[in-house]
């Protein structure tokens, strides 16, 4: 290319392309809240605010995988402490006659167990449940990433050690059996109840609280993108030893990355609990982990909105798939294709798809606009022959 | 005479018993241009990366000023002044040339300081791609960058990134002729208000630029002084410069 000033314009045009994002995702929260004006069943309601929770996951890893580059196959263990700390507190909320003798939780006396134990003491205050189910996951995530980054752990390592963490918080739910319910996780749970408001799962007041949390961490999680840790989170994932050389301390913003990814992820496991009524060692099993990861590529794990999306359409597909009486069997085969086909043709996502678009759009009308400069090209070309390579 | 900047004490590294770098003594002055030549395998670039800390000495200290460099982190390195361009261009090649000055622009290295600022400042980042003649580029993602343009976005990112002492490693690969005198046009520039040590084959853009010649030799510093004595010196045409027709300029 010649030197035709075009930098003006195109500053503007990065300037724009920000605000268009902004714009895009605003749409996305609009059209998620409309979404109970045009549905009145209950269950239809509660099953899309299910998606809606798990979009948000989805959406957690992609601030840690898609920018900073750490693939935690260990998202659903946020996730999974998140949403037991939400039950835990609704649990000592159920009215006596479920909590056996002395409002002791049921499974606790069927586990012989006498007293509250001390860990669930504090989950009788709402708030301290609450941002222990933000905090715990943040610390948990955060000592482990100490531990990775510090010790300059990278790439598939990363995967493998954030693996091997989720199972065994797995494994310690189900084996302590008489504090967490084990295999059956903690079931008959009261509704939250928030400044005097009460959260029925089958109701649009739950979805809209659902809807708030989302748009809130979306939009907390576009100003840490777009901040300038934002930035060094994708130099990380480019070069990080590059970062590094520039004096950046790359396992502190690893931490970061990782740390807000849980809290988002801790968030969204209170609110699952919300929205399904109880908390089970599924929601920190390995396949949820993985179903995680796979919402992720398919949306565009470089895209937050492009995560979120995909994870509502591939688990509402899952959903809807599963339940068809055509599909019965063959639904896992669909989904598989569907992650093949995706991985295969949009390296990017689906997000990715919108680039493609906007870059063909930009491209044709760059055309137009260089048949127009043609001559002055021209001219400054041949002045400027041999400037540059 | 102006002070010394940098100095490199005894210093030694092995790789599997291999003394890369072997009983080193390196002193630069604040302000000054020194070029590092020497064959292949002598340990130039091993020398730059225990600088910067890429690589631990085995013995020996690295002093900066009045810092002692030996034992930091690589980053507590770059924070107390040192920057690195490698012999093989690396930029961040998914983010666009602004993107890359902004990252390199690292005024406060800290987590939190950088969580609550802006992602585009663009003080002074349209001037020097300009500078190095990229402003047309600036929105450019750096994978669509030629291999010449790669390099001098490099260039610029050491520029952005401002440090004291500057460890140029092949700063002239595949480049053009022209580029070439270009790239000596920043240096001579740079010269007086960074100290910069120069890693380089082409011994031309060498006398160009460089004011004292260090050349290394099996890991220890064989000869120090200027162009011409250096040329003129035995020891350097045996092991060196007489090899010069099979190096090529």
């Amino acid at each position: 290319m010649t030197r035709v000033s075009l930098s003006p314009s195109r500053r503007s045009e990065s300037v724009l392309n920000g605000r268009l994002q902004i714009a895009a995702y605003a749409a996305v929260c609009l059209l998620i809240f409309l979404v109970p004006l045009g549905i009145d069943d209950d269950f239809l309601l509660n099953r899309i605010a299910r998606y809606l929770v798990l979009g948000m996951v989805a959406m957690a890893l992609a601030l840690s995988w898609g920018y900073a580059g750490i693939l935690n196959l260990g998202q659903a263990l946020s996730f999974g402490l998140g949403s037991y700390c939400m039950a835990m507190a609704l649990k000592l909320r159920t009215v006596p006659v479920h909590t056996g003798s002395e409002g002791l939780p049921d499974f606790m006396v069927w586990n012989n167990v006498e007293r509250l134990p001390l860990a669930w003491v504090p989950f009788q205050s709402m708030t301290f449940a609450i941002i222990a189910g933000i905090l715990v996951p943040v610390l948990i995530a955060a000592l482990l990433g100490w531990f990775m980054f510090r010790g300059r752990v990278t790439g598939v390592f990363v995967a493998i050690i954030t693996l091997a963490a989720l199972v065994v918080g797995n494994l310690l739910i189900i084996d302590l059996q008489s504090y967490t319910g084990g295999f059956n996780g903690i079931t008959d749970l009261a509704q939250l109840e928030l400044f005097g408001f009460e959260f029925d799962a089958y109701s649009a007041s739950t979805y809209y609280l659902v809807a708030t949390c989302l748009t809130v961490s979306l939009f907390a999680c576009l100003a840490v993108t777009r901040s300038k840790a934002g930035l060094i989170f994708q130099a990380i994932r480019d070069d990080e030893r590059r970062v590094r050389f520039f004096g950046y301390d790359v396992a502190a913003f690893k931490i970061l990355a990782m740390s807000v990814s849980a809290a988002v992820a801790g968030l969204a496991g209170m609110l699952y609990t919300v929205v399904m009524e109880f908390a089970s060692p599924t929601f920190l099993d390995v396949p949820l982990s993985l179903s995680i990861v796979i919402w992720c590529a398919v949306g565009g794990r470089q895209s937050l909105v492009g995560a979120l999306i995909g994870a509502i359409l591939i688990a509402g597909m899952q959903g809807a798939l599963s339940e068809s009486e055509a599909f019965l069997d063959s639904w896992t085969l669909v989904m598989g294709v569907t992650f093949v086909l995706v991985v295969l043709f949009l390296p990017n996502g689906l997000a990715g798809l919108v680039t493609l678009i906007r870059n063909r759009l930009a491209q044709s009308s760059r055309r137009s606009e260089g048949a127009a400069l043609r001559p002055a090209l021209a001219e400054v070309s041949a002045s400027k022959t041999g400037d540059k390579s | 005479m102006s002070a010394v900047h940098l100095q490199l004490v005894d210093l030694c590294v092995s790789f599997n018993g291999f003394r890369a770098v072997n009983n080193l003594n390196l002193s630069v002055n604040k302000g000054e241009l020194r070029c590092l030549i020497g064959p292949n395998g002598a340990g130039k670039t091993t020398a730059l990366d225990l600088i910067c800390g890429k690589t631990r000495a085995l013995s020996g200290e690295i002093r900066l000023g009045d810092k002692n460099l030996t034992t930091m982190e690589d980053f507590e390195i770059a924070r107390a002044g040192v920057g690195r361009k490698f012999q093989v261009p690396s930029v961040f090649r998914q983010l666009s040339v602004r993107e890359n000055l902004e990252v390199a622009l690292c005024r406060q290295p800290g987590v939190f300081a950088n969580l609550f600022r802006r992602g585009r400042s663009g003080d002074g980042l349209e001037h020097l791609a300009e500078f190095v003649g990229l402003a047309d580029q600036l929105d450019e993602p750096a994978a669509n960058l030629s291999h010449g343009q790669t390099q001098w976005l490099e260039i610029a990112l050491l520029l952005a990134q401002d440090s004291e002492l500057i460890l140029l490693d092949e700063p002239t690969a595949g480049m053009t002729a022209q580029e070439t005198r270009k790239t000596a046009d920043i240096c001579n520039r740079l010269k007086g208000k960074h100290t910069i040590i120069v890693v380089e084959h082409d011994m031309g853009f060498v006398r160009d630029i460089g004011d004292v010649l260090s050349v290394m030799h099996q890991g220890s510093l064989l000869a120090e002084g200027t162009a011409d004595e250096i040329s003129a010196n035995e020891r350097v045409r045996e092991v060196y410069l007489g090899s010069m027709g099979i190096h090529g300029a």
